[in-house]
């Protein structure tokens, strides 16, 4: 590199202004040549090698987690620009200052959030706080969102630069109102979507289905945006009441299916396979951000209980069995801060959607099997009141005191993953004898091929033993085996001549 | 809530209605025969009858209407408030045959009244006259307590399909009559949305609480 920098100094022309790398941006000597993204890209990789040699593993990590954070919040306006060729110069603007915004934003964040990049370690005792992966991970989706939001009201025109103005100065001012209680805070948003869908009603002339599609794109936007300092938040007791809630569930973990008099029948196994569904939709709203998505995923649990009901029962649900259901559901699923969820939801959603929707018909099924599920006693489930306490003390089971003897087996009454658990085990165990058996016969197989080997030596010892090798001795004179030796004529005489 | 668009001559109004009752009286036949003239049948294609929604034309107003199925077990007797918040009519369907359950509909139409007022419908509705010879509850009586609380009293059967078409017409015009005097109250139904938007919440502790907070409000 430094005999790059050295040859620099001796003649420059155009071709040694552009970059290195040729990508046809100009490059810089402060650079090494480079121009900024590539110079970016080559020190990251010097800077990574270094570390390698010199850093200790969670230096590493910490690092490549700044350099991530550096280019999602990058300030290079150039790549922005390509990425999104077909903004409008009034949005690039815009998208710009969001930028900048989101900054913002992320720096005050961390002021409030103990998961600043610096403290690390904290997380390990402060189980509530998001880890840096999730963190960056959100602040990915706040900038697609973002960008969502612009494209969608690029339709719009002059509205639509209207509606951003006002979103993104709501969302500032609400910045400023962290010390509110959150029935303040939503009292603030539940304005801001009234008076939002009063001048839209006014400005497309009462057509409500426009108007509600506007107000859903506007609820996304902003609720992304709010959605970590109004989630939950510190002046509520939304958490004890999660982690009540939580300790409840767990503590009724005894109650089953013909206590709660649910409609489904869970050896079949399309209805086993949607109550698992149910579960996981009701499990996956806390992962959602806008209030919106949380009730979508309501109602998909909804609609797999519904399904579940139908196949057993080959009849419509109706409230009578869809309750139940519900109830059975969120007890098995144990749904993370559901109360939460259940607040966030009541104070930050679109009213419209909450109050006569199907949406809001399934989010009030919910809010009545949490109710339920606090105040659920003896007498709602048709037990005695003794029973009742011994089963939430954990001395004794319910299931035990019915069988007491055929407790592991696949009854009905078993839960259908120990069943299953118990049928895997049956299978297990006949594999096993299975494997004995193989191993057995390839054990007298080896035994037969190793007689056989030893029968075979034996027979061609015999043999041998037998008809013994007879190797006659061999004449040692040339002629021996010549059988007409004698009708040759003798040999010479030596002669004497006198002579 | 009354919700829809502020232009005069095509607004279209919007109501919630939840249906009530016991176990057994038959209200999941009674809206499944209302939305889509079935009874009993294996053809029957919603995957639920626990939310369906109709769609009306009265008087040259459209109406949205969106009935609300409820739990009819003893045991989410208490979550009642839950479900019919803003509704703006209630159903309470009772067996004729049964008598029990006709006092069912009596707790219902005071807890209604306790919490909602005078703004909702109710309508008291005897199913299963289809049974007549088995009744257990008298024509009089009925009608009579019905009229006593402000409700209207109807007699159907899902299973011949009689008296159903009616009530529900019956109620959407009474749901949009009440709508209207409530607008010429308010002036404008901007400031009725704001009050009422707020409805669905949980209701932490018993309902005294929350009828309490609900005429402080009207007196102030």
């Amino acid at each position: 590199m430094s005999q790059r920098t050295e040859r620099r100094g001796i003649h420059v022309d155009q071709s040694e202004l552009l970059c290195k790398k040729g990508c046809g941006y100009y490059g810089n000597a402060a650079w090494q040549g480079l121009c900024s993204k590539c110079w970016r890209e080559e020190y990251q990789r010097a800077r990574q090698k270094q570390i390698q040699e010199d850093w200790a593993l969670a230096e590493k990590l910490q690092r490549e987690e700044e350099a991530a954070y550096a280019s999602s919040h990058g300030s290079h306006p150039q790549a922005q620009a390509h990425s999104q060729p077909s903004l409008a110069p009034f949005s690039k603007f815009e998208e710009k200052k969001t930028n900048e915004k989101t900054r913002k934003v992320t720096t005050v964040k961390k002021f409030f959030s103990p998961s600043s990049r610096t403290t690390p370690k904290k997380e390990t005792h402060e189980s509530k706080t998001p880890s840096p992966s999730i963190a960056r991970q959100s602040s990915i989706e706040t900038d697609r969102v973002s960008r969502e939001f612009v494209d969608f009201l690029k339709n719009l025109q002059k509205p639509g630069r209207e509606i951003h103005k006002q979103s993104r100065a709501f969302i500032e001012s609400m910045a400023n109102k962290k010390d509110l209680s959150a029935e303040e805070l939503s009292e603030c948003v539940q304005d801001f979507y009234q008076n939002m869908s009063d001048r839209l009603m006014t400005h497309f002339k009462g057509s409500s289905e426009r108007v509600e599609r506007v107000m859903d794109q506007v609820e996304k936007y902003i609720m992304t945006r709010l959605y970590k300092s109004v989630f939950c938040p510190e002046t509520t007791d939304d958490e004890k009441k999660d982690l009540a809630t939580q300790h409840r569930i767990r503590a009724l973990h005894w109650v089953t299916i013909q206590m709660l008099c649910v409609p489904v029948d869970e050896e079949i196994p399309e209805v086993s396979d949607s109550v698992v569904k149910a579960i996981t939709d009701i499990i996956e709203m806390d992962s959602k951000r806008v209030p919106r998505d949380k009730l979508a995923c309501i109602t998909s649990c909804s609609k797999h209980i519904f399904n579940a009901i139908k196949v057993t029962k080959n009849e419509p649900a109706s409230a009578d069995d869809f309750l139940p259901t519900l109830i059975y559901i969120v007890l098995k699923a144990n749904p993370p801060r559901l109360q939460s969820n259940i607040q966030y939801i009541t104070r930050f959603c679109n009213p419209s959607r909450l109050m006569t929707g199907e949406d809001g018909y399934y989010f009030t099924n919910l809010c009545c099997a949490v109710a339920f599920i606090e105040k659920l006693d003896a007498q709602s489930l048709n037990l005695s009141p003794e029973d009742f306490e011994r089963y939430m003390s954990g001395q004794a089971s319910p299931r035990r005191q019915d069988e007491p003897d055929s407790w592991p087996q696949t009854g009905s009454s078993v839960n259908p993953a120990l069943s299953q658990v118990y049928h895997n085990l049956d299978l297990l165990v006949g594999l096993n004898q299975r494997q004995e058996k193989v191993l057995e016969g390839a054990r007298s197989l080896q035994t037969e091929l190793t007689e056989w080997q030893e029968s075979v030596t034996r027979e061609v010892q015999e043999i041998l033993e037998r008809y013994p090798l007879d190797i006659r001795p061999h004449a040692s004179a040339i002629d021996s085996e010549n059988v007409e030796n004698d009708r040759l004529p003798p040999p010479l005489q030596p002669q004497v001549f006198a002579g | 809530m009354a919700a829809g668009g502020t232009g005069g001559s095509n607004k279209t109004y919007s109501f919630k209605v939840v249906l009530l009752g016991e176990g057994c009286v038959g209200k999941t036949s009674l809206v499944l025969r209302y939305c889509e003239n079935k009874f009993n049948d294996k053809h029957i294609t919603t995957l639920q009858a626990s939310f369906l929604t109709k769609k009306l034309n009265i008087a040259g107003k459209r109406v949205n209407l969106a009935i609300w199925d409820t739990a009819g077990q003893e045991r989410f007797h208490a979550l009642g408030p839950i479900y019919y918040r803003d509704s703006n009519g209630a159903i309470l369907v009772y067996d004729i045959t049964d008598e029990d359950s006709f006092q069912k509909v009596k707790n219902w139409v005071k807890e209604l009244r306790k919490m909602l007022g005078n703004e909702i419908c109710l309508c008291i509705v005897g199913n299963k006259i289809d049974l007549e010879k088995e009744r257990h509850v008298s024509v009089e009586e009925a009608e009579g307590y019905a009229e006593s609380v402000g409700a209207k009293h109807y007699h159907t059967s899902a299973k011949l399909n009689k008296g159903i078409e009616e009530l529900f017409l019956d109620l959407c015009k009474r749901m949009m009559e009440t709508a209207q005097a409530e607008e010429r109250a308010k002036g404008n139904g901007a400031s009725q949305t704001a009050t009422s938007r707020r409805g669905v919440q949980i209701v932490d502790d018993e309902p005294q609480a929350a009828t309490a907070a609900g005429g402080c409000c009207a007196s102030g």
